[in-house]
């Protein structure tokens, strides 16, 4: 898809509100499609999404099969200063984590 | 009995009981990765209607149809090329949101995302999902105790679920 292989996080002041653009970087397979070869693709999905404002836990996300390839998700904080740090955290549900955090501006 | 030997029957009962402990917590699956996502709402995301999913998600509340919800999908609207990443943006003017959820009527697993916003988030909030076939696309969302939902008809040209 000519993406890099990593996720992407932007958080930026607006009209006195913080947005906040994520962009992970996964395959979401259902479990239902099938490789070129026609065997079945396990299921491989983000489950869960955590997002910290500096140490307040501000959003939970929880994600079905049907959340697009290489998920993205924008939404926005309540107020919020240059400076703030945004933190965010998922899982699938074999297991595998990531990390991504960034500084508003 | 001389102290001795007690000390050392102690010492086995011990170990038997954190051994066993030890192979109940392991057989029980606790160690596995996907029970470790227990908090992951397993019930409602693996209904396959969308009462189902709602009566998992959100229990039984009063449905309210309202206009307070302000739901896009697709782009251009209602009208999706690809299945496999249909842009949707909810926006409301409602006040200590609880939860919104997002469900594809047709898709094999209805509900295609959930979040529990806490009251630092303001919406509009903006996501891609996949869609089967054409389909009307839901958003819930659960605030002072009522449901505002409200729906889109979205026609979809490449199926997106494969």
């Amino acid at each position: 898809m000519g993406l890099p292989r990593k996720d992407r996080i932007r958080a930026k002041l607006k009209s006195e509100d913080t947005t906040v653009r994520v962009l992970l970087f996964h395959p979401m397979h259902t479990g239902r499609a099938e490789s070129a070869e026609g065997v079945l693709i396990p299921a491989e999905f983000i489950q869960d999404i955590r997002c910290w404002r500096n140490d307040d836990e501000v959003l939970t996300i929880k994600c079905g099969t049907a959340t697009a390839k290489n998920p993205y998700f924008s939404f926005q904080l309540v107020g919020g200063e240059q400076g703030d740090k945004i933190t965010l955290r998922w899982v699938d549900n074999i297991g595998a984590k990531g990390t991504v955090e960034t500084v508003v501006k | 009995m001389t102290d001795n030997t007690v000390q050392q029957r102690r010492a086995i009962l011990k170990g038997m009981i954190s051994a066993s402990t030890l192979a109940l917590v392991a057989t029980s699956g606790l160690l596995l990765p996907q029970k470790l996502l227990a908090h992951w709402p397993m019930d409602a995301f693996n209904a396959e209607t969308v009462e189902d999913a709602l009566l998992a998600l959100l229990g039984e509340a009063e449905i309210a149809d309202d206009s307070a919800l302000n739901f896009k999908v697709g782009s251009p609207p209602s009208y999706a090329i690809n299945g496999a990443s249909v842009p949707i943006q909810i926006e409301s003017s409602l006040k200590n949101i609880e939860r919104v959820a997002v469900l594809v009527e047709k898709n094999p697993f209805p509900l295609a995302m959930s979040l529990e916003p806490s009251p630092a988030v303001k919406l509009p909030f903006k996501s891609m999902i996949k869609i089967r076939e054409d389909s009307q696309v839901i958003a819930i969302i659960r605030a002072e105790g009522k449901l505002y939902k409200t729906s889109r008809f979205v026609e979809v040209d490449i199926g997106g679920c494969g």
